[in-house]
Protein backbone atom coordinates (compact mmCIF):
# COMPACT_ATOMS: atom_id res chain seq x y z
CA UNK A 1 0.00 0.00 0.00
CA UNK A 2 1.33 3.02 -1.12
CA UNK A 3 1.52 5.88 1.54
CA UNK A 4 -2.05 6.97 1.77
CA UNK A 5 -2.57 10.57 1.41
CA UNK A 6 -5.58 11.39 3.62
CA UNK A 7 -8.88 12.85 1.86
CA UNK A 8 -9.96 15.80 3.71
CA UNK A 9 -13.39 18.12 2.51
CA UNK A 10 -15.15 20.62 4.06
CA UNK A 11 -18.15 19.30 6.37
CA UNK A 12 -20.48 20.89 3.52
CA UNK A 13 -18.81 19.39 0.83
CA UNK A 14 -18.83 15.82 2.67
CA UNK A 15 -22.40 15.95 3.03
CA UNK A 16 -23.16 16.54 -0.61
CA UNK A 17 -21.21 13.83 -1.82
CA UNK A 18 -22.77 11.45 0.55
CA UNK A 19 -26.22 12.16 -0.41
CA UNK A 20 -25.03 11.80 -4.03
CA UNK A 21 -23.17 8.25 -2.84
CA UNK A 22 -19.74 9.14 -4.49
CA UNK A 23 -16.89 7.28 -3.34
CA UNK A 24 -14.63 10.16 -2.45
CA UNK A 25 -17.22 10.58 0.06
CA UNK A 26 -16.59 7.47 1.71
CA UNK A 27 -12.86 7.47 1.76
CA UNK A 28 -13.05 11.40 3.00
CA UNK A 29 -15.41 9.76 5.50
CA UNK A 30 -13.26 7.56 6.67
CA UNK A 31 -10.13 9.37 6.78
CA UNK A 32 -11.81 12.46 8.45
CA UNK A 33 -13.65 10.95 11.01
CA UNK A 34 -12.43 7.22 12.24
CA UNK A 35 -9.77 8.60 14.48
CA UNK A 36 -12.48 10.58 16.46
CA UNK A 37 -14.86 7.56 16.39
CA UNK A 38 -12.45 4.98 16.97
CA UNK A 39 -11.22 7.23 20.19
CA UNK A 40 -15.03 7.40 21.35
CA UNK A 41 -15.69 3.47 20.88
CA UNK A 42 -12.70 2.13 22.15
CA UNK A 43 -13.44 3.59 25.53
CA UNK A 44 -16.25 2.33 25.76
CA UNK A 45 -15.18 -1.18 24.16
CA UNK A 46 -11.35 -2.06 25.80
CA UNK A 47 -11.15 -5.25 23.27
CA UNK A 48 -9.38 -3.83 20.19
CA UNK A 49 -10.80 -6.54 17.52
CA UNK A 50 -14.35 -5.89 18.89
CA UNK A 51 -14.11 -1.83 18.93
CA UNK A 52 -13.03 -2.20 15.34
CA UNK A 53 -15.98 -4.58 13.76
CA UNK A 54 -17.83 -1.85 15.96
CA UNK A 55 -16.16 1.24 13.69
CA UNK A 56 -17.08 -0.84 10.76
CA UNK A 57 -20.73 -1.25 11.49
CA UNK A 58 -20.88 2.49 12.35
CA UNK A 59 -19.81 3.74 9.04
CA UNK A 60 -22.36 0.66 7.55
CA UNK A 61 -25.19 2.17 9.25
CA UNK A 62 -23.71 5.84 8.38
CA UNK A 63 -23.99 4.75 4.90
CA UNK A 64 -26.61 3.26 4.85
CA UNK A 65 -29.21 5.36 7.05
CA UNK A 66 -27.86 8.74 5.79
CA UNK A 67 -30.82 9.74 4.31
CA UNK A 68 -31.83 10.17 7.92
CA UNK A 69 -29.29 12.93 8.36
CA UNK A 70 -30.46 16.77 8.49
CA UNK A 71 -27.47 19.49 8.25
CA UNK A 72 -30.12 21.73 10.03
CA UNK A 73 -30.51 19.26 13.12
CA UNK A 74 -26.70 19.74 13.60
CA UNK A 75 -23.30 18.59 12.84
CA UNK A 76 -22.58 15.66 10.98
CA UNK A 77 -19.96 14.43 13.85
CA UNK A 78 -22.89 14.44 16.66
CA UNK A 79 -25.19 12.48 14.37
CA UNK A 80 -22.15 9.69 13.78
CA UNK A 81 -20.94 9.54 17.07
CA UNK A 82 -24.52 9.26 18.69
CA UNK A 83 -24.46 6.62 16.10
CA UNK A 84 -21.01 4.93 17.21
CA UNK A 85 -21.79 5.33 20.98
CA UNK A 86 -25.12 3.44 20.63
CA UNK A 87 -23.62 0.47 18.82
CA UNK A 88 -20.71 0.44 21.20
CA UNK A 89 -22.90 0.48 24.27
CA UNK A 90 -25.31 -1.91 22.70
CA UNK A 91 -22.01 -4.60 22.54
CA UNK A 92 -21.15 -3.63 25.76
CA UNK A 93 -24.59 -4.42 27.10
CA UNK A 94 -24.96 -7.64 25.35
CA UNK A 95 -24.99 -10.74 27.32
CA UNK A 96 -22.02 -12.31 25.50
CA UNK A 97 -19.79 -9.79 25.89
CA UNK A 98 -20.62 -9.34 29.58
CA UNK A 99 -19.52 -12.33 29.76
CA UNK A 100 -16.44 -12.63 28.18
CA UNK A 101 -15.48 -8.84 29.09
CA UNK A 102 -12.92 -7.86 31.94
CA UNK A 103 -13.78 -5.25 33.89
CA UNK A 104 -11.58 -2.35 34.33
CA UNK A 105 -11.94 0.28 36.48
CA UNK A 106 -13.99 3.26 34.94
CA UNK A 107 -11.71 5.78 36.22
CA UNK A 108 -8.72 4.43 35.23
CA UNK A 109 -9.68 3.47 32.02
CA UNK A 110 -9.58 6.36 29.93
CA UNK A 111 -5.77 7.10 30.88
CA UNK A 112 -5.33 3.48 30.71
CA UNK A 113 -6.47 3.19 26.66
CA UNK A 114 -4.18 6.54 26.26
CA UNK A 115 -1.46 4.60 27.89
CA UNK A 116 -1.95 1.91 25.68
CA UNK A 117 -2.72 3.38 22.03
CA UNK A 118 -0.86 6.03 20.25
CA UNK A 119 -3.21 8.77 20.75
CA UNK A 120 -3.44 11.29 18.03
CA UNK A 121 -2.14 15.11 18.93
CA UNK A 122 -3.09 16.66 15.79
CA UNK A 123 -0.86 20.32 15.00
CA UNK A 124 -3.70 22.72 15.27
CA UNK A 125 -4.39 21.22 18.82
CA UNK A 126 -1.11 21.45 20.68
CA UNK A 127 -0.96 22.00 23.96
CA UNK A 128 -3.91 20.20 24.46
CA UNK A 129 -1.85 17.63 27.29
CA UNK A 130 -2.68 20.97 28.87
CA UNK A 131 -6.75 19.78 28.48
CA UNK A 132 -6.31 17.55 31.40
CA UNK A 133 -5.50 20.73 34.25
CA UNK A 134 -7.85 22.51 32.56
CA UNK A 135 -10.82 20.64 33.45
CA UNK A 136 -11.14 19.84 37.29
CA UNK A 137 -11.73 16.27 38.04
CA UNK A 138 -15.32 15.71 38.86
CA UNK A 139 -15.79 17.17 36.14
CA UNK A 140 -13.68 15.32 33.67
CA UNK A 141 -15.01 12.22 35.44
CA UNK A 142 -18.84 13.39 34.19
CA UNK A 143 -17.99 14.22 30.96
CA UNK A 144 -15.87 11.18 30.63
CA UNK A 145 -18.87 8.69 32.26
CA UNK A 146 -21.24 10.18 29.59
CA UNK A 147 -18.98 11.16 26.60
CA UNK A 148 -16.91 7.94 26.49
CA UNK A 149 -18.47 5.52 28.51
CA UNK A 150 -21.84 6.21 27.63
CA UNK A 151 -23.63 6.13 30.91
CA UNK A 152 -26.83 8.54 30.95
CA UNK A 153 -26.64 11.14 32.58
CA UNK A 154 -29.35 9.11 35.51
CA UNK A 155 -26.83 6.50 35.81
CA UNK A 156 -23.72 8.91 35.69
CA UNK A 157 -25.96 10.73 39.03
CA UNK A 158 -26.29 6.95 40.73
CA UNK A 159 -22.40 6.14 40.21
CA UNK A 160 -20.96 8.93 41.57
CA UNK A 161 -23.15 9.39 44.15
CA UNK A 162 -24.79 13.02 43.15
CA UNK A 163 -27.56 14.49 42.89
CA UNK A 164 -29.38 15.00 39.32
CA UNK A 165 -29.27 18.84 39.06
CA UNK A 166 -25.35 19.08 40.30
CA UNK A 167 -24.79 16.19 37.46
CA UNK A 168 -26.16 18.64 35.34
CA UNK A 169 -24.40 21.75 36.19
CA UNK A 170 -21.16 19.93 35.96
CA UNK A 171 -21.36 18.83 32.59
CA UNK A 172 -22.58 22.09 31.29
CA UNK A 173 -19.55 23.32 33.27
CA UNK A 174 -16.82 21.04 31.69
CA UNK A 175 -18.33 22.00 28.11
CA UNK A 176 -18.18 25.84 28.76
CA UNK A 177 -14.51 24.84 29.96
CA UNK A 178 -14.03 23.07 27.05
CA UNK A 179 -15.04 25.51 24.43
CA UNK A 180 -13.43 28.38 26.40
CA UNK A 181 -10.29 26.20 25.97
CA UNK A 182 -10.61 25.34 22.24
CA UNK A 183 -11.42 29.11 21.64
CA UNK B 1 -35.21 36.53 26.26
CA UNK B 2 -34.56 35.46 29.67
CA UNK B 3 -36.76 32.62 29.26
CA UNK B 4 -34.31 31.60 26.84
CA UNK B 5 -31.82 32.29 28.62
CA UNK B 6 -32.61 30.22 31.51
CA UNK B 7 -33.48 27.62 29.12
CA UNK B 8 -29.68 27.45 27.73
CA UNK B 9 -28.32 27.20 31.24
CA UNK B 10 -30.62 24.43 32.30
CA UNK B 11 -27.93 21.96 30.57
CA UNK B 12 -30.21 20.38 28.21
CA UNK B 13 -28.43 21.11 25.36
CA UNK B 14 -25.42 19.43 26.15
CA UNK B 15 -27.76 16.53 27.36
CA UNK B 16 -29.11 16.86 23.93
CA UNK B 17 -25.61 16.73 21.94
CA UNK B 18 -24.78 13.74 24.20
CA UNK B 19 -27.50 11.83 22.60
CA UNK B 20 -29.10 11.88 26.40
CA UNK B 21 -32.62 12.62 26.06
CA UNK B 22 -35.81 11.42 25.44
CA UNK B 23 -37.25 11.50 22.06
CA UNK B 24 -39.99 14.27 23.80
CA UNK B 25 -37.39 16.45 25.09
CA UNK B 26 -35.69 16.54 21.58
CA UNK B 27 -38.19 17.24 19.84
CA UNK B 28 -38.73 20.20 22.20
CA UNK B 29 -35.14 21.32 21.90
CA UNK B 30 -35.64 21.16 17.88
CA UNK B 31 -38.30 23.70 18.25
CA UNK B 32 -36.86 25.87 20.33
CA UNK B 33 -33.54 26.27 18.51
CA UNK B 34 -35.84 26.76 14.96
CA UNK B 35 -37.16 29.45 17.21
CA UNK B 36 -34.17 31.03 18.53
CA UNK B 37 -30.99 32.32 17.15
CA UNK B 38 -29.47 31.83 20.53
CA UNK B 39 -30.11 28.51 21.14
CA UNK B 40 -28.78 27.49 17.51
CA UNK B 41 -25.76 28.81 18.61
CA UNK B 42 -25.43 27.17 21.69
CA UNK B 43 -25.69 23.99 20.09
CA UNK B 44 -23.15 24.92 17.38
CA UNK B 45 -20.45 25.70 20.09
CA UNK B 46 -21.02 22.64 22.15
CA UNK B 47 -21.27 20.32 19.17
CA UNK B 48 -17.82 22.20 18.19
CA UNK B 49 -16.53 21.38 21.35
CA UNK B 50 -17.46 18.09 21.73
CA UNK B 51 -16.03 17.11 18.27
CA UNK B 52 -12.71 18.62 19.15
CA UNK B 53 -12.74 17.02 22.75
CA UNK B 54 -13.67 13.51 20.84
CA UNK B 55 -10.18 14.60 18.03
CA UNK B 56 -7.98 15.11 21.18
CA UNK B 57 -8.78 12.05 22.09
CA UNK B 58 -8.56 10.44 18.72
CA UNK B 59 -7.36 7.07 18.07
CA UNK B 60 -6.20 5.22 14.89
CA UNK B 61 -7.34 1.88 14.04
CA UNK B 62 -5.39 -0.47 12.35
CA UNK B 63 -4.26 0.41 8.65
CA UNK B 64 -6.16 -2.89 7.31
CA UNK B 65 -9.36 -1.45 8.85
CA UNK B 66 -9.33 1.52 6.21
CA UNK B 67 -9.22 -1.21 3.25
CA UNK B 68 -11.83 -3.04 4.91
CA UNK B 69 -14.50 -0.91 5.84
CA UNK B 70 -13.91 1.11 2.31
CA UNK B 71 -14.31 -2.44 0.61
CA UNK B 72 -17.82 -3.06 2.85
CA UNK B 73 -19.30 0.23 1.66
CA UNK B 74 -18.26 0.38 -1.64
CA UNK B 75 -18.78 -3.69 -2.68
CA UNK B 76 -22.69 -2.50 -3.29
CA UNK B 77 -22.45 1.11 -4.72
CA UNK B 78 -23.58 0.29 -7.87
CA UNK B 79 -26.87 -1.31 -6.33
CA UNK B 80 -26.88 1.60 -3.75
CA UNK B 81 -26.76 4.49 -6.72
CA UNK B 82 -29.73 2.73 -8.07
CA UNK B 83 -31.79 2.25 -4.59
CA UNK B 84 -30.27 4.56 -2.21
CA UNK B 85 -33.25 6.99 -1.84
CA UNK B 86 -35.54 4.22 -0.99
CA UNK B 87 -33.13 2.11 1.64
CA UNK B 88 -34.93 1.75 4.33
CA UNK B 89 -34.14 -0.40 8.01
CA UNK B 90 -36.29 -3.08 6.26
CA UNK B 91 -33.59 -3.85 3.86
CA UNK B 92 -30.90 -3.48 6.44
CA UNK B 93 -33.13 -6.48 8.40
CA UNK B 94 -33.06 -8.65 4.74
CA UNK B 95 -29.44 -8.32 4.47
CA UNK B 96 -29.03 -9.66 8.23
CA UNK B 97 -31.31 -12.53 7.29
CA UNK B 98 -28.79 -13.97 4.66
CA UNK B 99 -26.73 -16.48 7.07
CA UNK B 100 -30.39 -18.30 8.32
CA UNK B 101 -30.69 -19.36 4.13
CA UNK B 102 -27.06 -20.82 4.91
CA UNK B 103 -27.82 -22.71 7.50
CA UNK B 104 -30.87 -24.19 5.92
CA UNK B 105 -28.80 -24.93 3.24
CA UNK B 106 -26.24 -26.50 4.90
CA UNK B 107 -29.17 -28.81 6.87
CA UNK B 108 -30.26 -29.51 3.26
CA UNK B 109 -26.73 -30.95 2.01
CA UNK B 110 -26.58 -32.91 5.69
CA UNK B 111 -29.86 -34.69 5.22
CA UNK B 112 -28.74 -35.96 1.45
CA UNK B 113 -25.82 -36.67 2.79
CA UNK B 114 -27.36 -38.78 5.45
CA UNK B 115 -29.20 -40.20 2.83
CA UNK B 116 -26.75 -41.56 0.55
CA UNK B 117 -24.96 -43.00 3.40
CA UNK B 118 -28.14 -44.94 4.90
CA UNK B 119 -28.50 -46.66 1.36
CA UNK B 120 -25.15 -47.31 0.50
CA UNK B 121 -25.29 -48.99 4.13
CA UNK B 122 -28.33 -50.80 3.37
CA UNK B 123 -26.61 -51.94 0.20
CA UNK B 124 -23.93 -52.82 1.74
CA UNK B 125 -25.50 -55.02 4.39
CA UNK B 126 -27.67 -56.79 2.26
CA UNK B 127 -24.44 -57.88 0.25
CA UNK B 128 -23.10 -59.10 3.35
CA UNK B 129 -26.14 -61.07 4.57
CA UNK B 130 -25.85 -63.00 1.47
CA UNK B 131 -22.45 -63.62 1.36
CA UNK B 132 -22.99 -64.70 5.06
CA UNK B 133 -26.06 -67.12 4.19
CA UNK B 134 -23.61 -68.76 1.44
CA UNK B 135 -20.82 -68.97 3.87
CA UNK B 136 -23.55 -70.71 5.91
CA UNK B 137 -24.63 -73.65 3.42
CA UNK B 138 -21.26 -74.10 2.49
CA UNK B 139 -20.80 -75.05 6.25
CA UNK B 140 -23.43 -77.19 6.07
CA UNK B 141 -23.10 -79.13 3.36
CA UNK B 142 -19.27 -79.73 4.55
CA UNK B 143 -20.30 -80.80 7.80
CA UNK B 144 -23.14 -83.31 6.10
CA UNK B 145 -19.79 -84.30 4.35
CA UNK B 146 -17.94 -84.55 7.15
CA UNK B 147 -20.66 -86.72 9.25
CA UNK B 148 -20.89 -88.98 5.69
CA UNK B 149 -17.05 -89.68 5.65
CA UNK B 150 -17.75 -90.51 9.82
CA UNK B 151 -20.01 -92.93 9.23
CA UNK B 152 -18.17 -94.56 6.47
CA UNK B 153 -15.16 -94.76 8.47
CA UNK B 154 -16.97 -96.92 11.52
CA UNK B 155 -18.60 -98.77 8.95
CA UNK B 156 -15.10 -100.18 7.76
CA UNK B 157 -13.74 -100.35 10.91
CA UNK B 158 -17.02 -102.32 12.13
CA UNK B 159 -15.87 -104.71 8.78
CA UNK B 160 -12.19 -104.58 9.22
CA UNK B 161 -13.18 -105.69 13.10
CA UNK B 162 -15.51 -108.64 12.03
CA UNK B 163 -12.55 -109.97 9.60
CA UNK B 164 -9.45 -110.07 12.09
CA UNK B 165 -11.84 -111.27 15.15
CA UNK B 166 -10.58 -114.45 15.59
CA UNK B 167 -14.20 -115.62 16.77
CA UNK B 168 -15.92 -114.98 13.60
CA UNK B 169 -16.35 -117.96 11.41
CA UNK B 170 -16.42 -117.05 8.06
CA UNK B 171 -18.48 -119.13 5.50
CA UNK B 172 -18.87 -118.94 1.84
CA UNK B 173 -22.40 -120.14 0.22
CA UNK B 174 -22.12 -121.32 -3.12
CA UNK B 175 -24.70 -121.44 -5.62
CA UNK B 176 -27.38 -124.62 -5.68
CA UNK B 177 -28.03 -126.24 -9.37
CA UNK B 178 -30.88 -123.94 -10.60
CA UNK B 179 -29.12 -120.68 -9.50
CA UNK B 180 -25.41 -122.21 -10.06
CA UNK B 181 -23.38 -118.12 -10.22
CA UNK B 182 -25.01 -117.03 -6.85
CA UNK B 183 -22.93 -116.83 -3.92
CA UNK B 184 -22.52 -114.80 -0.44
CA UNK B 185 -20.47 -114.42 2.61
CA UNK B 186 -21.51 -114.72 6.21
CA UNK B 187 -19.79 -114.34 8.95
CA UNK B 188 -20.73 -116.29 12.32
CA UNK B 189 -19.36 -115.44 15.84
CA UNK B 190 -19.83 -118.67 17.93
CA UNK B 191 -18.74 -116.22 21.06
CA UNK B 192 -21.31 -113.32 20.39
CA UNK B 193 -23.25 -115.42 18.36
CA UNK B 194 -24.08 -112.40 16.15
CA UNK B 195 -24.23 -113.49 12.23
CA UNK B 196 -23.44 -111.01 9.79
CA UNK B 197 -23.84 -111.06 5.48
CA UNK B 198 -21.48 -108.95 3.33
CA UNK B 199 -23.78 -107.16 1.54
CA UNK B 200 -20.65 -105.69 -0.84
CA UNK B 201 -19.84 -109.21 -2.09
CA UNK B 202 -23.69 -110.36 -2.26
CA UNK B 203 -24.18 -111.88 -5.64
CA UNK B 204 -27.77 -113.09 -5.67
CA UNK B 205 -30.72 -113.34 -8.49
CA UNK B 206 -32.40 -109.68 -8.65
CA UNK B 207 -36.10 -110.34 -6.76
CA UNK B 208 -38.88 -108.55 -7.51
CA UNK B 209 -41.25 -106.17 -5.27
CA UNK B 210 -42.94 -108.79 -3.51
CA UNK B 211 -40.24 -111.30 -2.36
CA UNK B 212 -37.13 -111.10 -0.19
CA UNK B 213 -34.29 -113.23 0.36
CA UNK B 214 -35.03 -114.94 3.77
CA UNK B 215 -31.71 -116.33 5.74
CA UNK B 216 -32.09 -119.75 7.08
CA UNK B 217 -29.95 -121.55 10.22
CA UNK B 218 -29.80 -125.61 10.08
CA UNK B 219 -29.49 -126.75 13.63
CA UNK B 220 -29.90 -130.78 13.68
CA UNK B 221 -31.42 -131.20 10.15
CA UNK B 222 -34.15 -128.21 11.06
CA UNK B 223 -34.17 -124.64 9.64
CA UNK B 224 -34.55 -121.64 12.14
CA UNK B 225 -35.59 -118.22 10.78
CA UNK B 226 -32.65 -115.99 10.84
CA UNK B 227 -34.72 -112.54 9.04
CA UNK B 228 -34.98 -111.55 5.81
CA UNK B 229 -32.68 -109.21 3.23
CA UNK B 230 -32.98 -107.53 0.17
CA UNK B 231 -30.26 -107.75 -2.57
CA UNK B 232 -27.85 -105.44 -3.08
CA UNK B 233 -29.10 -102.13 -3.91
CA UNK B 234 -26.17 -99.71 -5.75
CA UNK B 235 -25.89 -97.93 -2.55
CA UNK B 236 -25.94 -100.96 0.04
CA UNK B 237 -22.66 -101.36 1.49
CA UNK B 238 -20.90 -102.98 4.36
CA UNK B 239 -22.51 -105.68 6.36
CA UNK B 240 -25.98 -106.70 7.64
CA UNK B 241 -26.37 -108.01 11.16
CA UNK B 242 -28.91 -111.03 11.11
CA UNK B 243 -30.68 -112.26 14.06
CA UNK B 244 -28.23 -114.19 17.02
CA UNK B 245 -27.72 -117.83 17.12
CA UNK B 246 -25.40 -119.93 19.27
CA UNK B 247 -24.61 -122.39 16.70
CA UNK B 248 -25.66 -124.36 13.48
CA UNK B 249 -24.41 -127.07 11.20
CA UNK B 250 -25.13 -125.04 8.10
CA UNK B 251 -26.98 -121.82 6.51
CA UNK B 252 -29.00 -121.59 3.39
CA UNK B 253 -31.10 -118.87 1.73
CA UNK B 254 -34.46 -119.30 -0.05
CA UNK B 255 -36.73 -116.30 -1.93
CA UNK B 256 -40.16 -116.18 0.35
CA UNK B 257 -42.52 -113.50 0.14
CA UNK B 258 -41.84 -110.13 1.41
CA UNK B 259 -41.45 -110.52 5.01
CA UNK B 260 -40.45 -113.84 5.29
CA UNK B 261 -42.33 -117.30 5.35
CA UNK B 262 -42.11 -119.32 8.92
CA UNK B 263 -40.54 -122.40 7.06
CA UNK B 264 -38.22 -122.44 3.76
CA UNK B 265 -39.78 -123.08 0.38
CA UNK B 266 -37.25 -125.74 -0.35
CA UNK B 267 -37.43 -125.43 -4.04
CA UNK B 268 -36.86 -121.33 -3.70
CA UNK B 269 -33.03 -121.98 -2.35
CA UNK B 270 -30.19 -119.95 -3.81
CA UNK B 271 -27.22 -120.22 -1.84
CA UNK B 272 -26.55 -123.03 0.79
CA UNK B 273 -23.32 -123.49 3.10
CA UNK B 274 -21.75 -125.73 5.30
CA UNK B 275 -19.07 -125.40 8.30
Amino acid sequence: MSPKRKISLSEEELILALRNREKIAVEALYDMYSASLFGVISRIVTDQAVAEDILQETFVKIWHSFGGYSAEKGRLFTWMVNIARNLAIDKVRSKDFKNQSKNHELENNVTFIDEQRNTVYKPELLGIRDLVSTLKPEQKSILDLVYFKGYTHVEAADELGVPLGTIKTRLRMAILQLRKHFN
Amino acid sequence: MEEVKAYIESGILELYVLGDISAQEKAQVEEMASKHQEVRAEIAEIENSMELYAEVHAVEPSEQLRHRVLNSLLVNLGDDNTFSKSRTRQDDDNVVALPVARVNSFYKYAFAACLTLLLISIYGLVNLYSELQESNSQLTALQTDKQRFANQVSLMDNQLAMYRDTAYKVLKLKGTPKTPTAAMILAWNSVSKKVMVDMETLKLPQHDTKHQYQLWALVGGKPVDMGVFDTATPDTTGVKEMKSIASADAFAVTLEPTGGSVNPTLDQMVVIGKF
